[in-house]
């Protein structure tokens, strides 16, 4: 009986450690430029960072062969050949941390040139790690119970 | 050996035979031209054949990356050429000869080597005498370093200069503008009050009076897709690939006879005036359809018409001479 | 929970006895194998458009990684078609054993090769040139190839599925992670194995063919070894092997102790670790070191990756273990214990895969339309578009895996360090310590 209770209080904690809303920080929104090289197979810079509700525009250059650069969860893209910069713009509406990858094909290792650009706090890392810590302290507890 | 054995046998050897035997022939019979970059082979096959006025169907794959095809001096949109995908194009030959199919989507460093031929047979058979460039004609050395004596303080405006000449007996014609550079014809106005800034503002009004939007327009594209990869976006030189070009350099370095030698360097930079005012369109043309002779500049001759390269010499002065909206 | 013997219902024993709907498998599998090698050689070198790769790496190795080993075990084994053309010739028939055998040599595998450490190096083989392996067609032509042909030689030399059982790359980890699956091929009663004349289950009978794994069906008390062939249901006289249904894991509660196994879970779990970080991740330069075979930067990468596994994880492991005094020897309690890595490990692959799979998918139907990139378009959907699948569960189905992976794995320490008598809070904390590294990795 006593060890459904805690089972239960368990699963509740993990509830709310995983879809509680969490106090937004209101910071004002702004309009933020990267410049970014895109070549075979990697983007440079490949990892940004940009506060939730700003408008991001990335400059892509492509320095080799057409690239493209297709963002995950925002669902937008665009193409660049080399000599031409191509331009997206966007609003980091969704917060959370994205990958940004490739939609042109540019050769072998194209399905792995990956980016990740994170909108405001990467949250559901931070749920994610709170419910293993959850879930170590449940284990832990049954461990001391049983002893 | 028992029925089901042999029976099951047969299935199998049918269905193996079968998978190595079907997909082997479709592949054979499916010829395809290949699309690779230039370092990895460029086009296979790159001669083609075909006849005056019957059609020649293509199908074209890439085997790494974005390509594109076109046909140079005919008046055809580019097709893209995508890795592991199949594109088809018709092509329709009036006038035989060799056609020199490219790649139109940089692909690289060499993307511009990326060529290939199309042999047209046919009737009419006899060849048709060629005009002669400009820079024939008037017997210009457009290897010889082409430097303006005097450069302008400030950019040039044609709109200034629209002004001032209607006092001038400025030569508009096309015959002069093409067999001068913006610095002989500074040099060779006639004494005026004018200032020097006064006498480029009115060089510039020439240049713009023999442009049209459209030629602009059409230069600028033209610019964007084959030439800003190495001049730079804004034209100063600076492309992707300048590093590269330059960093051949000394290794890359050819000798002709007769000739200085010539190797890879870093693209021209069009916003530098000692350079660009010494230089006439017809020098511009020449060095466009003949190429750098081992410096790294693409030879356009067999790939862009009259009227395109026309245009893309009026877009490459625009970053000399301010022109109006 | 108890067992549910399967192949009570009449209707699964006899689906499984017979050698038709097995042999009807077969012929699809091996017939899309053989293409799968033709693509990879004489189709385009695409790999995102050529059969070879989207078939093998993306939906072969999705349906292995998240359906057929976690519910099925070693399932895959059971329809692989690599053994198949050297044992129809080792056999000499293609259905029940025929009259006359064929004389091949059918030696016995030397005693120093008969465990998983042939298995873990092919895998590493692999896994180091993996950046080249699954993006060229041509390469995982070949290797399927000589995957192939490499069985077919060993059934002329030994006896049984000898490329299976010790030299399958991917047989090593399927085994492994088998123990966790939820079923089973077990005997009903042991007593009616004691009086069982000439053991047909392991030595064969007119009715089939002698264990193909080398396993005593009788003496079967983990899922590891068996690879579900079913020829010892056929050869029974006594109807004594049944297809269970259990919980999972069940295998873990008496964990194996063999260090040639202990290593292929720290293998599978550095794996999927350095994978994370090396494919998924942002970081240009790893991946330039991976794909780069044979640069300095690649043996680099060789280096490390190696010391990650046989060195970084094992150590800090056996760290967090020596300290608890017991009177099992040590290696003993570092075999037991790396148990607690099959579950983990499984998870950790589960939630890595998921990542490409959801996000390649879509060339899935593009490559049955037009699979040797030629042009065609067999099924109408040559020009599927790229497109990521089910984007917005991608995270929380990550998160689902690995947490529930630390879930499984630490009851499974808690078993474990029951069995060797020591305190299970060292693995727990370590596979903690791992799967939060992952997530960071992942997310």
């Amino acid at each position: 009986m006593k060890s459904r209770l805690a089972l239960l209080s368990f699963l509740l904690a993990g509830l709310v450690v995983a879809f509680a809303p969490l106090p937004v920080q209101s910071v004002t929104p702004q309009a933020r430029t990267f410049q970014m090289d895109a070549r075979q197979f990697a983007y440079s810079p490949s990892d940004l960072q940009v506060n939730l509700g700003d408008t991001v525009t990335i400059q892509l250059l492509s320095t080799d062969v057409v690239h493209g650069l297709y963002v995950d969860g925002y669902d937008v893209s665009i193409e660049a050949d080399p000599g031409q910069i191509a331009t997206l713009t966007f609003i980091a509406n969704k917060p959370g941390s994205f990958r940004f990858r490739c939609n042109v094909t540019c050769g072998a290792m194209h399905p792995f040139m990956i980016g990740k650009i994170t909108v405001g706090t990467n949250n559901w890392l931070f749920r994610s790690l709170g419910l293993a810590t959850l879930v170590i302290a449940g284990v832990m507890t049954s461990i001391k119970s049983k002893t | 050996m028992k029925r089901p054995e042999l029976l099951t046998r047969i299935l199998i050897t049918v269905a193996i035979v079968g998978a190595v035997g079907a997909p082997l022939y479709v592949w054979s019979h499916s010829p395809l031209i290949h699309a690779q970059m230039s370092e990895n082979g460029g086009w296979s096959p790159d001669i083609l054949r075909a006849e005056v006025g019957k059609p020649l169907h293509l199908k074209l794959t890439s085997d790494d990356v974005m390509h594109g095809f076109a046909v140079g001096q005919m008046n055809m949109d580019a097709v893209d050429v995508e890795p592991g995908k199949v594109t088809e194009v018709t092509l329709t030959f009036d006038k035989p000869g060799i056609y020199t199919f490219f790649c139109t989507r940089w692909c690289g460093l060499n993307h511009w080597r990326m060529r290939g031929t199309i042999e047209v047979s046919g009737s009419p058979s006899e060849p048709e005498p060629a005009t002669l460039p400009l820079y024939v004609t008037l017997n210009l050395d457009i290897d010889a370093p082409h430097d303006a004596r005097v450069i302008p303080s400030g950019q040039p405006s044609a709109m200034r200069g629209q002004e001032l000449a209607t006092d001038l007996p400025v030569d508009l014609s096309a015959e002069y503008y093409r067999s001068h550079s913006p610095y002989q014809v500074f040099r060779d106005m006639p004494n005026t009050a004018l200032t020097d800034s006064q006498r480029w503002d009115v060089v510039a009004y020439l240049w713009q009076s023999n442009t049209t939007k459209e030629s602009l327009i059409n230069g600028q594209k033209l610019y964007a897709q084959n030439c800003a990869a190495c001049h730079g976006e804004n034209g100063a030189g600076d492309g992707v690939f300048a590093d590269d070009l330059k960093a051949a350099g000394d290794a890359s370095a050819q000798t002709m006879t007769g000739a200085q030698a010539m190797k890879m360097q870093t693209p021209a930079n069009f916003t530098d005036p000692t350079r660009m005012l010494g230089a006439s369109p017809a020098l511009l043309q020449g060095k466009i359809l003949r190429g750098g002779m081992g410096t790294g500049m693409p030879m356009w001759g067999s790939i862009f018409t009259e009227d395109q390269i026309r245009d893309l010499v009026a877009y490459i002065y625009s970053f000399q001479f301010k022109y109006p909206k | 929970m108890a067992k549910i013997e399967l192949t009570r219902t009449p209707f699964i024993k006899n689906a499984l006895k017979s050698r038709y709907p097995q042999l009807a498998v077969f012929i699809i599998m091996l017939v899309g194998y053989i293409f799968a090698i033709l693509a990879g050689l004489i189709g385009t070198p695409v790999g995102s458009h050529n059969f070879s790769i989207v078939f093998v790496w993306i939906a072969w190795w999705a349906i292995l990684i998240l359906v057929a080993v976690p519910f099925f075990g070693r399932g895959w084994c059971a329809v692989c078609p690599i053994p198949l053309p050297g044992e129809w010739l080792q056999r000499g028939a293609v259905l029940s054993p025929p009259d006359k055998k064929p004389k091949w040599l059918n030696l016995r595998v030397p005693k120093m090769f008969r465990n998983i450490w042939l298995q873990n190096i092919s895998f590493l083989l692999l896994a180091l040139f993996s950046s080249v392996l699954l993006t060229t067609p041509s390469i995982t032509g070949i290797v399927l190839t000589t995957m192939l042909f490499a069985a077919i030689g060993l059934s002329t030399i030994f006896e049984r599925r000898a490329f299976c059982r010790y030299l399958c790359p991917v047989g090593g980890f399927i085994g492994l992670y088998s123990q966790a699956a939820p079923i089973e091929l077990r005997i009903n009663d042991k007593h009616v194995c004691v009086t069982c004349e000439g053991k047909p289950c392991y030595n064969g009978s007119s009715a089939g063919y002698g264990c193909l794994w080398d396993v005593f069906p009788g003496g079967l008390t983990k899922n590891t070894y068996c690879g579900l062939c079913m020829e010892c249901i056929r050869t029974c006289p006594h109807d004594n092997i049944a297809v269970n249904l259990r919980p999972f894991s069940a295998d873990l509660a008496k964990p194996s102790t063999r260090m040639d196994e202990a290593f292929k879970a720290f293998i599978m779990l550095g794996s999927a670790m350095i994978y994370a970080g090396v494919l998924l991740g942002p970081w240009g330069a790893l991946k330039d070191a991976a794909y780069n075979v044979g640069s300095s930067a690649w043996f680099v990468y060789v280096f490390i990756f190696l010391a990650i596994i046989f060195g970084i994880l094992p150590c800090i492991f056996t760290l967090g273990i020596v300290r608890t005094k017991s009177s099992i020897p040590l290696k003993h309690r570092f075999a037991s214990l790396s148990s607690t890595l099959i579950p983990l490990g499984l998870m950790f692959w589960v939630a890595f895969s998921l990542s490409f799979v959801l996000t390649n998918a879509s060339y899935i139907l593009a490559a049955l339309s037009d699979p040797l990139g030629l042009g065609w378009n067999l099924f109408g959907t040559a020009n599927t578009a790229w497109q990521p699948m089910l984007t917005s569960i991608l995270a929380p189905a990550q998160t689902l895996a690995l947490v529930g992976g630390l879930i499984w794995s630490a009851r499974t320490a808690q078993k474990a360090s029951n069995e060797v008598k020591v305190s299970s809070t060292p693995v727990i904390a370590y596979c903690f310590v791992l799967t939060s590294i992952m997530l960071w990795l992942l997310l």
